[in-house]
């Protein structure tokens, strides 16, 4: 398979007043299409940094940086904000829904934002992953209206809308209780499952534990790259695992 | 591939729109104080430019019966001649026939029309009679000057005059008082208890004019109007006049004379002219001059006046309004940080951005500038209803006031959309 992230050598600084702040020392990583990475590490090793570099959203100090077929290193920010609408996935740990819109229209803005022209059949295609995550039944509510795994869904929902090559989890699960937790890592697993790339930050070696690789991190380094043993599912095997639905997102 | 770009950014309009209109429903008092400012300049543009047309309008009618090539000149009862009216029962003062013919020979004039004006007269027909009526002893042409219709019958004619005919014209109150019940024509009426009159036309109520001098306006319903040759016969050059208690007696010639310019450009000049002749051949000022094109210019310069004072207000309060808005959007932007940083990360570009904020508070402004409108109409046509004010819609300045408040929206709504577009995006989802 296809390495769809390929990061060679990736270091950022930032330049403050007095002092210069080495977030990544030279970070060399491959993510395969269909591995789920678990990042790790404690606070400051730039693990944090290394998902906002990953993300599209912070340009690499130096260092390349090859997403699917796009070299993103050089892209400026109109063109970083492209590739973020169309091939990037984000599900972060305070589910940052819009709170004006509902559960569809939220799941719709990454197709806005690529300026897709939303037709009747974009809006089908919302309402089929609301769908999918449990939430066919709330299509009109707003975030306010929903739990916290509700809203988490609604998220995970939206990050799959735009097919993207990667999809990146900060602390997704930061903010629930244990059986809502399991809940989501069960939906990031079977997308796993499905197909989908995702690389996930967490603190937690028990949310870490759901992915297939875990990468450990400190001090701006890499510190390890390990594969998880217990519970590793290759996805070719397990055929009945693969539900029909997620056949749809993986267009 | 462009038609698809146009309808996606429509798409992102449409949606700008929506959650614009949304946020405001939310906030609705914040939302109007922020553009109070907005609504009093728009509502204040809409009102004072309407009551600067309605004046106008006013004006020029009031000129249009005045007669907007006319210049009249009056006989005035000299005021600085206190001493020598204890004097002399009898004043005299006033226009003369000379004045007259010098008039006459001024080239411009189109038509001239001499008057004779006697108050306090008593008008009778049979048992029903008018102790106060105003006769006036004039011309034919009277009716080229002046603008009014007939009721029934004729006004006087150039022969009446020539023939020194006993023959009467009536207004259209003093023929509903002594005639009600037949036809004026052809009756008989008696001036001032002496001379037979025989009525030949009824004039159509006319409006009175306007005191553009200061004097008393004009009532012509309850005048009688008789051909001047005939007045002078039967008035004499002395008149006595009973007003309330006293008796006072005057001599003028020609208590009126109108004359009627061939071009509005000539009459101002022409104007020069009259008054120059009227200061050679008088002593005392006892005369005066109206020109009822001065009013139209007075006016012109009144609403051009009040067009100026309008602009003023209407710009501080677009200005006050304006920032007002800004503020609102400043704050609203930080509020909505998190907001934007979501935006970002999913793939907002810094133009998406920009044009979410602009809309919103472009949105904003122009509702504020509906609201204005609104209340501007409101007072347009309610206070008309209850007190006697000329007004008058000026319907361009809708259109000025709507498009004051767009462009006020995308002025003062530019730096704080600015600025939401340049937020980090990593800074701004930390945001609280």
């Amino acid at each position: 398979m296809a390495a769809v992230v390929r990061i060679k050598n990736l270091v950022k600084n930032y330049y403050l007043d007095s002092v210069t702040v080495y977030a990544l020392r030279g970070i060399s990583l491959f993510v395969e299409e269909g591995d789920f990475v678990a990042l790790m590490g404690p606070s400051g090793s730039g693990k944090s940094t290394l998902l906002n570099v990953l993300g599209c959203l912070d340009r690499p100090t130096n260092g390349q940086y090859h997403l699917g077929d796009e070299d993103v290193a050089v892209m400026d920010d109109d063109q970083l904000s492209e590739i973020r609408s169309k091939y990037l996935g984000f599900i972060f740990q305070s589910y940052n829904l819009l709170a004006q819109y509902t559960v569809v229209e939220n799941i719709e803005v990454p197709l806005l934002y690529q300026g897709k022209h939303l037709t009747e059949e974009t809006r089908q295609h919302c309402i089929r992953l609301a769908g999918m995550v449990g939430l066919g039944d709330r299509l009109d509510h707003r975030p306010m209206q929903l739990s916290g795994g509700q809203q988490q869904r609604v998220a995970i929902a939206r990050s799959l809308v735009n097919d993207p090559h990667v999809i990146l989890a900060d602390e997704p699960t930061g903010n629930l209780d244990s059986r809502t937790s399991d809940e989501i890592m069960v939906m990031l697993r079977k997308m796993n499952q499905a197909g989908k790339t995702i690389i996930m930050v967490t603190h937690e070696n028990d949310i870490a534990r759901w992915a297939r690789r875990v990468v450990r991190m400190r001090d701006g380094h890499i510190e390890s790259d390990e594969r998880n043993e217990e519970d590793y599912i290759h996805p070719a095997r397990e055929g009945d695992d693969k539900q029909p639905w997620m056949e749809a997102i993986v267009k | 591939m462009r038609w698809f770009i146009t309808l996606s950014w429509w798409d992102k309009f449409s949606r700008s729109l929506l959650l614009a209109v949304r946020s405001l429903w939310l906030h609705k008092l914040r939302a109007f104080l922020s553009v109070l400012g907005i609504i009093i300049g728009t509502g204040a543009v809409i009102v004072l430019m309407a009551f600067g047309e309605g004046s106008m309008q006013d004006a020029l009618e009031d000129i249009q019966r005045q007669g907007a090539t006319n210049i009249i000149i009056r006989s005035e009862k000299p005021t600085d001649d206190s001493a020598s009216s204890k004097k002399a029962f009898i004043a005299s003062y006033g226009l003369t026939d000379a004045d007259y013919q010098q008039f006459k020979m001024i080239s411009t004039v189109e038509w001239d029309v001499p008057m004779r004006i006697f108050v306090g007269q008593e008008i009778r027909h049979l048992d029903r009679f008018v102790p106060n009526g105003r006769v006036v002893g004039t011309t034919g042409k009277y009716s080229l000057v002046n603008r009014f219709g007939m009721a029934t019958g004729r006004f006087l004619v150039d022969d009446d005059d020539f023939n020194m005919a006993n023959v009467a014209v009536i207004g259209s109150t003093l023929a509903a008082t002594l005639f009600p019940f037949e036809n004026p024509v052809g009756q008989s009426v008696v001036i001032g208890n002496k001379f037979e009159y025989r009525v030949v036309g009824v004039i159509s109520d006319r409006l009175p004019t306007g005191s553009g001098t200061g004097k008393v306006a004009e009532e012509f319903n309850n005048d009688v109007y008789i051909p001047l040759a005939t007045c002078q016969l039967r008035f004499g050059e002395k008149v006595i006049s009973r007003t309330s208690g006293s008796r006072s007696g005057e001599m003028v010639e020609l208590h009126q004379i109108t004359l009627k310019i061939a071009k509005m450009e000539q009459v101002r000049a022409s104007g020069e002219d009259v008054r120059d002749i009227l200061s050679r051949n008088h002593m005392r000022t006892d005369w005066s001059v109206t020109i009822p094109l001065d009013r139209l210019e007075e006016a012109e310069r009144a609403r051009d006046r009040g067009t100026l004072l309008l602009a003023a207000i209407a710009g501080i309060s677009l200005i006050v309004g304006g920032i007002g808005i800004m503020n609102i959007m400043l704050a609203t932007v930080t509020e909505r940080t998190r907001e934007i940083g979501i935006r970002r990360a999913l793939g907002a570009k810094r133009r998406d951005i920009v044009m979410q904020f602009l809309i919103e508070a472009v949105v904003q402004t122009s509702l504020g500038g509906l609201v204005g409108m609104s209340i501007g109409l409101l007072i347009v046509f309610g206070v008309p209803l209850l007190i006697a004010i000329p007004v008058k819609l000026h319907v361009p300045s809708l259109f000025l006031a709507l498009a004051a408040s767009i462009i006020t929206g995308v002025l003062f709504g530019v730096y704080p959309a600015i600025r939401a577009a340049r937020l980090d995006p990593i800074e701004a989802l930390r945001h609280v």
